[in-house]
């Protein structure tokens, strides 16, 4: 579904990705774990074209310098050149790291807003799965976004990349400083959403709440490729357990 | 990779590197690297008024007040107060320094600095209460103050009324004022650059960033901010006090719109926060208008299609773009060839 191949993400002079290649395949949920640091988000943000995105505005006013290269294929169709709101139309929907929801907008607004290249029948289709997966949402509709939780923030977040219908969700950091039973809360909601069919990559730097439900996994440091395998492989590793897993070796 | 890539890399020069550091001063190379460029534009400007003749002088004279303007305008902006009305202290200092000489006949040499520290003075106090708005009701504020005060005295009559207050003492010719212009124009701009760097600088630029982090930082945002805003004031009042007395004549065009508007265009020519852009973004503008007086009415036209080109083709300033230029140079390098700076972890993001 996804592919991608010897991606090079350059901020000026630094290297944020490393000749980075990754694949997805229909249906699964992947997952890219790394420190702060690794490139996890500009990975996501490249595939989902933000950092085109950046790199031209950049250009425009002189700024930094960004430089990407490699090839992205998705549903085998080279996408590195097709601006990001092209992209989403075909299927890649971002869910971006803090949950950056409209404050001022009443939640139920958020979501409409999340799927605006959606036919409005399919919003309401979508709308109700949304409050179905997360039901404190039905009760918040009425509320600003900006009222919310740090949580609630987050269901109204991944609400608004599910209703625009993505094919590929992308997920950086869902459970960023959320609380565990909160964090259980985003894992089961990921199940649910693999259920509907829709293939997730999913970027997280504390793995073991999502170990369960990933297929596979791809570690990443630096920008580079460091391991890749199933749950249970990058389980098995001992270096990634120290680091990623929090599992001390016990001796 | 399967073909050779390449990717431009932007680079300090060498020299800039060293100078960055204290071994600027043990080559002459190296003292000469930094203070060519500043030297450079001290000694194109101080001959400058004794080669003019009288029409450009007046020009110069104008360009000069202009960036003493811009100045103040870019010192607003680095504190994040966007101002839309220099104006105000335009006309202030203005008022304050015909006021004096009418009514106590003082002599300029001391009008003009009791006007600009007067002037500085009031202004603070009376933007003390907008210092808590942000961003764009800021600037509202500013804006609607020049057109308060301008139809203040209209009503009111005070201070000359719409005849203004006319022979005022003059200042001793073209020429001195403009060497004291030149002087004060440069002190500000260097000193201004200075006190950016400096632990003060910090605090004021750290308002524009985040003020909230500021004042979890422990430091009182509103009295900094008022600090900023009488530092930015004493520039623009002395302009006003200044060009009072050049015309030895104060009325109400001094509260009007083309001293809020010309140092703004000015300031996002040359490049905001640095303000050697704002004063090139003055000498650029002031005498190009002059120039374009050829054209007639198409004046306004080309003027504005000038703008316009530079605006959107150099959105980061002339200024910026040149000093980039002299600190850095760009190469092309395989893809594979990395840095040493991204070799070591470093995101730089």
């Amino acid at each position: 579904m996804l592919e991608v191949k010897n991606l090079i993400v350059f901020y000026e002079n630094a290297l944020a990705l490393n000749d980075l290649s990754l694949s997805v395949q229909p249906g699964e949920v992947v997952g890219v774990f790394g420190s702060n640091s690794a490139g996890k988000t500009t990975l996501l943000n490249t595939i989902a074209g933000l950092t085109w995105h950046l790199k031209h505005r950049e250009l425009r006013k002189g700024g930094q310098r960004i430089t990407i290269a490699g090839e992205i294929k998705f549903a085998g169709e080279e996408i590195s050149a097709v601006k990001p709101a092209e992209r989403v139309k075909k299927g890649i929907v971002l869910c971006r790291e803090r949950h950056p929801v409209f404050r001022d907008n009443s939640v139920e607004e958020n979501l409409r807003l999340g799927g605006y290249m959606r036919k409005g029948s399919e919003i309401k289709v979508m709308m109700e799965f949304v409050y179905e997966l997360f039901p404190p949402l039905a009760r918040l509709k009425r509320k600003k976004a900006g009222m919310l939780s740090g949580g609630e923030q987050e269901m109204v977040a991944i609400g608004m990349a599910l209703v625009a219908r993505p094919k590929l969700l992308l997920m950086d950091e869902p459970l960023l400083g959320l609380s565990p039973a909160m964090q259980k809360e985003v894992v089961r909601a990921v199940r649910e959403i693999r259920k509907q069919g829709v293939t997730i990559l999913l970027a997280e730097q504390y793995a073991r709440p999502v170990i369960p439900v990933i297929d596979r996994g791809y570690v990443i440091e630096n920008g580079t490729l460091v391991v890749s395998g199933t749950g249970a492989e990058l389980l098995d590793n001992p270096e990634v357990r120290a680091a990623y897993f929090g599992i001390e070796e016990s001796r | 990779m399967a073909k050779m890539a390449y990717r431009k890399e932007r680079v300090d020069r060498g020299i800039k590197a060293r100078t960055d550091d204290i071994f600027a001063l043990s080559s002459f190379r190296e003292i000469l690297y930094l203070v060519l460029p500043r030297l450079l534009v001290i000694l194109f400007l101080l001959p400058l008024p004794l080669f003019l003749g009288t029409y450009w002088q007046k020009v110069m004279l104008i360009t000069l007040v202009i960036a003493l303007l811009a100045l103040s305008w870019d010192l607003l902006a680095s504190v994040g107060l966007v101002s839309l009305g220099q104006a105000l202290f335009f006309g202030v200092g203005g008022y304050l320094a015909g006021f004096l000489s009418t009514r106590w006949g003082w002599y300029p040499l001391f009008t003009i600095p009791a006007a600009t520290l007067a002037g500085a003075v009031f202004c603070t106090l009376l933007l003390y209460p907008a210092l808590r708005l942000r961003g764009i009701y800021f600037g509202l504020i500013t804006f609607a103050l020049p057109l308060l005060f301008m139809r203040v005295i209209e009503a009111t009559k005070i201070l000359g009324g719409t005849e203004g207050l006319s022979s005022l003492p003059p200042l001793p010719g073209t020429t001195i004022e403009l060497y004291i212009l030149l002087v004060v124009a440069l002190g500000c701009v260097f000193g201004f650059r200075r006190m950016f760097d400096t632990d003060y600088g910090l605090v004021l630029k750290a308002l524009r960033d985040n003020d909230r982090s500021v004042e979890a930082g422990g430091i009182n945002v509103q009295w900094y901010k008022a600090q900023a805003v009488f530092l930015a004031a004493l520039p623009a009042t002395f302009a006003g006090a200044f060009l009072t007395h050049h015309y030895q004549f104060v009325g109400m065009p001094a509260f009007a719109l083309d001293y809020s508007i010309l140092p703004l265009t000015s300031v996002v020519l040359g490049g905001a926060g640095s303000f050697a852009g704002a004063v090139l973004g003055a000498c650029i503008l002031v005498p190009l208008s002059e120039v374009l007086r050829a054209f007639g009415t198409l004046r306004v036209v080309i003027y504005s299609v000038v703008l316009v080109i530079f605006v959107v083709g150099l959105p980061e300033g002339i200024f910026h773009y040149l000093q980039r230029k002299y600190h850095q140079f760009e190469r092309l390098v395989p893809m594979e060839e990395v840095s040493n700076g991204a070799r070591a972890g470093f995101k730089g993001y």
